[in-house]
Order: structure tokens, then C-alpha cells, then sequence
């Protein structure tokens, strides 16, 4: 959603300035004839405005807060009746479907917050290690390589250990530690880039190394940067997940989906049903960026099928 | 050959000195009391034995002595002793890095036997509805949460169904039964494989179909060859070599999953390790387990290029 909605206000930035006209242009009409992108665009919509909804739906229509507890119907199994039973309740008789609905937004935040925190990281120093190469560029690929030589779950656990996290530091920490996928594809095509006739041009005129990389250099990488953001968003979402279900990512009784899955683990023989939920959820969220992100590649630049 | 194994190898010197500088920035940039991280949960501990400690353990020094110091500990693999278990770290993470190479080499082996096919298969008969299934399970398989499809594994055909063990290494009593070993590994492996199994597809499909559109695709059909011969003579053999070089990420993800593939596994590997240090808060350990993962990843990443160069000699004279 926030990845259509982002190509969508730069698709009418660029029909208001008619400089770059067709790019964007082309790509939402390539979007439109393509009914697995819109399909996948308008369930992640219908997942934001449910996670955006969440305290009037809570408050409204399940009548039931998301740390409300009933403990003598701990174990609540499925209730069609209820609302709030629709998907029974867990060991402290608290709604599931309420949690569920709580723990999405905070999925969706961090995934999104912590994929803007990594391309911005990303293609900063991709494109100005591609860009002025030499000294800079060997301390960025030894960087890249080096973290990359840490298995990512390995250091957000240690990270997880050392520092207390709330929702904002997580999303900020896996953002800070997951940048340098982009970077690799940033650096890469600023180095095909700067060797190109309208750089030199633009050298040649004066200007600057800063101006260069952002007004000539990154409009021709944000489309592939734009569809690895979709893809970024989906594997941040799953590294929470992850990171929660084993307790060092978001701490109860904040729900997500993956420390949900962690007391559902834990009683399944009580409440086999809790199990289900927050993983499904997870995969069609997962699911419909990576589709998306597929479908922007190919509306963006046919050429870059299968690039990423 | 030679030249470039070396010139690997001394590649990897700064890489791991990074690592070493990660973690170590990584302890002192804590809001955590260092001092506290050295004597866990240990209750009693007056003021004055803080600072004893502090001084013993050289941490009044300055940082960059700090760090020379530990680095001289880590050259010698002296992890310290785990706080937990009061013996040496590496000879705790020694004992279990075997059970974990056998899921990690296991579900490379299924991975590649399974992904690989499928991807030449899928390439090799496009648009038709093998095609369609086979990308839309290589695109549920990414989107599926591996840990989530552990977790169903072990609750369905674990606890439930009763097919399969729900978890460790052997049935007890069966320690040296290799069938009951293999038994119990298949829940893991399938599990750690997934991310495999829905990886090389994709590369596979992506590069076969450019292979096949190559000139000497079309010369070799042209001069008559069987379409067998083609594929198996002509395409595969230059299409196979992304399978080398994507070994790289499918090996970070056989590491790095094996914190939570062990975890619900109850598989006492490296990973399980780790997860258990953060549980005692066991520093010690829980530095060690990193710096041995990733070096073990490291190396594998060397193994890697070693393979990529016998697979593509041009790669050597770069």
C-alpha cells in the first residue's frame, strides 16, 4: 500500500512537471492491465485500513480492548455469535481477533518504518560508493561484506539482548542492520551510470557531485529501488516475526504477530486454533508485496524482469 | 588456483576483523553495565565488588586497549568461560557445531535436489500450468514464515498425527541408530530447505530461458541435434553456474536459520546455543556463538568462490 501509494504520487509529480514525462505514466497503465498486482494492491489495502481501524473496530464494533482479559474463558473456542470470539480467545481469554488486528499494525509499521530507514541508508552510501569510488568504496564494500558475514538473525538477537526495544527502536535497528542489499544494487548502478554521456554533460557544466547524484543518478535507479523497497518491506516484516516469536523483538503485551505465535506454540494443545491466524496473516501480508514488488518491476522496466 | 585460494583467503582477514569490531562496539555501545553482562544474574554483588571486577576484567582501560586486548583472546579462541555452564565457551561451541552442519549440508543437498529440477522444469515448459504451480509455490514459499511452517510441522505431524518425532536429535536409547537419527532429521531439514526450495527456482527458470535464447541454442538445434542433447549439453551446463553463485544467500539463510529452526526443533546445535545464552544471559557464550556463525559463514562464503572458480575458470584471472 505504501509502496503503490509512493509510486503513485511520483507518477503525479512527474505528469505536474511533464520532464520525465512516459516513465511513470506508462508504468501505471502497464499496473492497471496487470490483475495480480491490483489484486495483491487491494488486499494489503483492505490489511492497512484494518490495522489503521484497529481502536475504532476495537472500541466499536468488537467491544473489546487488546489487553482485555477474561480469564475464566481462557481457551475460547472460535464463536461465530461474538464478534469477538470470531477467532476464539488465547490463555488470558483476551480476543484473538483483536490482538490480531493490533498486531498487524505493528507488523505493518515496523516493516514499513524499517524499510524506509534501510533505503535511505542504502542508497545514500550505495550511490555515493558507486559515485566517488576509490578509498569511500572500498569502506563500504568492506562494510557490506562484513555484515553480511553475520548471519542477520544472529546480530538482531544479540541486539535484541543488549538493548530494551520499543516498537520505533526495532523498526530503526533492523532498518540500520538490513541496507546493504540495497546498496549492492544502488552501487551497481551508479557505477554503469556515471560512465554514461549525460553525466559528463553535466560534469562538464559544473555540476556539483551532489547535485549530479541526486538530480541525474537517482532518478534513474528509483524505479528498481521502489520495487526492492515492496520486497524490503515483506523480509523486515518476517525478521520481526521472527525475532518476536523467540522474545527479543516486541515484548508482550504489545501484540505481534510473531509473539502471538509464541504463546500459541506454547498451549497448542489447549488452543490448536491460535496457532493458525497470525501465520497466515503474515504470509498474505508477505505475500502481497513480493507480488507487488514483481508486478512494479515489470510496469517499471520490463527489462529488469527477473533482476531482483 | 593456488594464487587465488590465498588471495581469498587473506580477502577474509578484514572481514573478520569487522565481526570482531561489530561485536565488540556492539557490548559497549549498550545501555547494559559491562560488569553486569560478565556476572549475569548473579544477586550479592556489592559496589566494591563491581569495581574489583571491573578492574580484573580491564575494563577501566581505555577502549582501544580494551579491544587489542580482547583481540588477542579471540586469536587464541579464549572465549572466556561460559557463566552458565562454568566451562570453556569454544569447547561448549566445539561439541555442537556438528549437529549443525548435518541439517545445515542436509537441507542444502534437498534444497538444491528439489529446487534445481523444478526451476529447469519449470523454464523448460513455460506458460503451461506446471509453470503457473511452480511459481506460485516458489512465491508462497518466500512469503510463508519459515519458523511458522516449523511450527506447523511439529504441531500437526508432531504432537497431533504422531508421524514424525517433535523434536532433538535421537529417540532416547537410539543414540548411534542412523535410521532413527535420519527420522528425526526430517522435520528440520525440510524446514531449513524451504527457503532453498523456493529460491533456486526462480534463478533456474530466469536463467534457462536466457540460455535458451542464446546463438549456439539455436546453432546446436539447427545442426540437428536431439532437443535432449540441447538441453542437457548446451543449456544446463551454462545455466547451472548462478547456481553456484547464489549459494551465497541460501548459505547465510541455512546458518542464520538455525537459531529458530533449533530452537523449535529442539535441535542442540550452534543455533540452539545461542538461543539458550540469551535465555541464561550468558555473554560469554552468546559473543562466542556469533563470532563462531559468522566465521563459519565466512568460510563458506570462501568454499563458494572456490567452487564458483572451478565451475567458471574466467572468474581466477580477475
Amino acid at each position: 500500500m505504501a509502496v503503490t501509494a509512493q509510486a503513485e504520487g511520483l507518477v503525479r509529480a512527474a505528469e505536474a512537471r511533464r520532464a520525465t514525462a512516459g516513465l511513470w505514466s506508462d508504468a501505471l497503465w502497464r499496473l492497471r492491465h496487470d490483475p495480480t498486482t491490483i489484486a495483491a494492491s487491494a488486499v494489503l489495502c483492505a490489511l492497512v485500513l484494518l490495522a489503521l481501524g484497529a481502536d475504532l473496530l476495537a472500541s466499536s464494533f468488537f467491544h473489546w480492548s487488546f489487553s482485555q482479559q477474561d480469564i475464566l474463558n481462557s481457551y475460547g473456542k472460535p464463536d461465530g455469535n461474538d464478534p469477538a470470539m470470531w477467532l476464539g480467545s488465547d490463555q488470558l481469554g483476551r480476543s484473538q481477533i483483536v490482538r490480531l488486528l493490533y498486531g498487524g499494525r505493528i507488523s505493518l509499521f515496523i516493516g514499513v518504518f524499517g524499510a524506509i530507514v534501510s533505503l535511505s541508508i542504502g542508497i545514500g552510501i550505495g550511490v555515493s560508493a558507486g559515485y566517488f569510488r576509490g578509498r569511500w568504496d572500498d569502506i563500504v564494500v568492506w562494510l557490506v561484506t562484513t555484515l553480511n558475514s553475520i548471519p542477520t538473525l544472529f546480530l538482531l538477537l544479540i541486539v535484541g539482548f543488549l538493548f530494551r526495544l520499543d516498537p520505533v527502536s526495532l523498526a530503526i535497528l533492523i532498518g540500520c542492520l538490513g541496507w546493504t542489499g540495497i546498496t549492492n544494487f544502488a552501487r551497481g548502478q551508479t557505477f554503469a551510470l556515471r560512465e554514461r554521456e549525460f553525466i559528463l554533460a553535466a560534469r562538464t557544466v559544473g555540476a556539483s557531485p551532489a547535485r549530479i547524484m541526486v538530480r541525474h543518478i537517482l532518478p534513474n535507479i528509483l524505479p528498481l529501488m521502489i520495487v526492492l523497497a515492496a520486497i524490503d518491506i515483506g523480509g523486515i516484516i518476517l525478521a520481526e516475526s521472527a525475532l518476536s516469536y523467540l522474545g527479543f523483538g516486541i515484548q508482550p503485551p504489545v501484540p505481534s504477530w510473531g509473539n502471538m505465535l509464541t504463546a500459541a506454540s506454547q498451549f497448542f494443545t489447549k488452543g490448536p486454533w491460535l496457532v493458525y491466524p497470525p501465520g497466515v496473516m503474515i504470509a498474505i501480508t508477505v505475500l502481497c508485496l513480493y507480488l507487488i514488488g514483481d508486478g512494479l518491476r515489470d510496469a517499471l522496466d520490463p527489462r529488469l524482469r527477473g533482476a531482483t | 588456483m593456488g594464487r587465488f585460494v590465498i588471495r581469498r583467503l587473506i580477502q577474509a582477514v578484514p572481514t573478520l576483523l569487522g565481526i570482531l569490531v561489530i561485536t565488540f562496539a556492539l557490548t559497549r555501545l549498550s545501555p547494559a553495565d559491562p560488569v553486569s553482562l560478565i556476572v549475569g544474574d548473579t544477586f550479592g554483588i556489592t559496589k566494591a565488588d563491581r569495581d574489583r571486577l571491573a578492574e580484573a576484567y580491564g575494563l577501566n582501560d581505555p577502549i582501544p586497549v580494551q579491544f587489542v586486548k580482547y583481540l588477542g583472546k579471540v586469536a587464541v579462541l579464549d572465549f572466556g568461560n561460559s557463566f552458565y555452564y562454568h566451562r570453556p565457551v569454544i569447547g561448549l561451541i566445539v561439541e555442537r557445531i556438528p549437529n549443525s552442519l548435518q541439517l545445515s549440508i542436509a537441507a542444502l543437498v534437498v534444497g538444491l535436489l528439489v529446487g534445481v529440477p523444478l526451476g529447469i522444469i519449470s523454464a523448460l515448459v513455460r506458460g503451461r500450468l506446471p509453470d503457473h504451480a511452480i511459481r506460485l509455490m516458489t512465491v508462497v514459499g518466500h512469503a510463508v514464515p519459515t519458523f511458522w511452517f516449523g511450527l506447523l510441522f511439529v504441531l500437526l505431524l508432531g504432537v497431533q498425527l504422531r508421524w514424525f518425532p517433535i523434536g532433538s536429535m535421537n529417540a532416547i536409547g537410539k543414540e548411534d541408530d542412523l535410521g532413527d537419527r535420519l527420522w528425526h532429521m526430517v522435520g528440520p531439514v525440510l524446514t531449513l530447505s524451504l527457503g532453498a526450495i523456493s529460491n533456486y527456482p526462480r534463478i533456474l527458470r530466469t536463467e534457462v530461458l536466457e540460455v535458451l535464447g542464446q546463438d549456439y541454442v539455436r546453432t546446436a538445434r539447427s545442426k540437428g541435434l536431439r532437443e535432449q542433447v540441447v538441453v542437457t549439453v548446451h543449456v544446463l551446463r551454462n545455466a547451472l553456474i548462478p547456481v553456484v553463485t547464489s549459494l551465497g544467500g541460501i548459505l547465510t539463510i541455512l546458518i542464520g536459520g538455525s537459531v529458530i529452526i533449533e530452537q523449535i526443533y529442539n535441535w542442540p546445535g550452534l543455533g540452539r546455543l545461542l538461543f539458550e545464552g540469551l535465555i541464561n544471559k550468558d555473554f560469554p557464550l552468546i559473543q562466542a556463538s556469533v563470532i563462531i556463525g559468522s566465521s563459519l559463514l565466512v568460510l563458506s562464503y570462501i568454499l563458494r568462490d572456490i567452487l564458483y572458480a572451478i565451475v567458471d575458470p574466467r572468474i581466477t584471472t580477475r
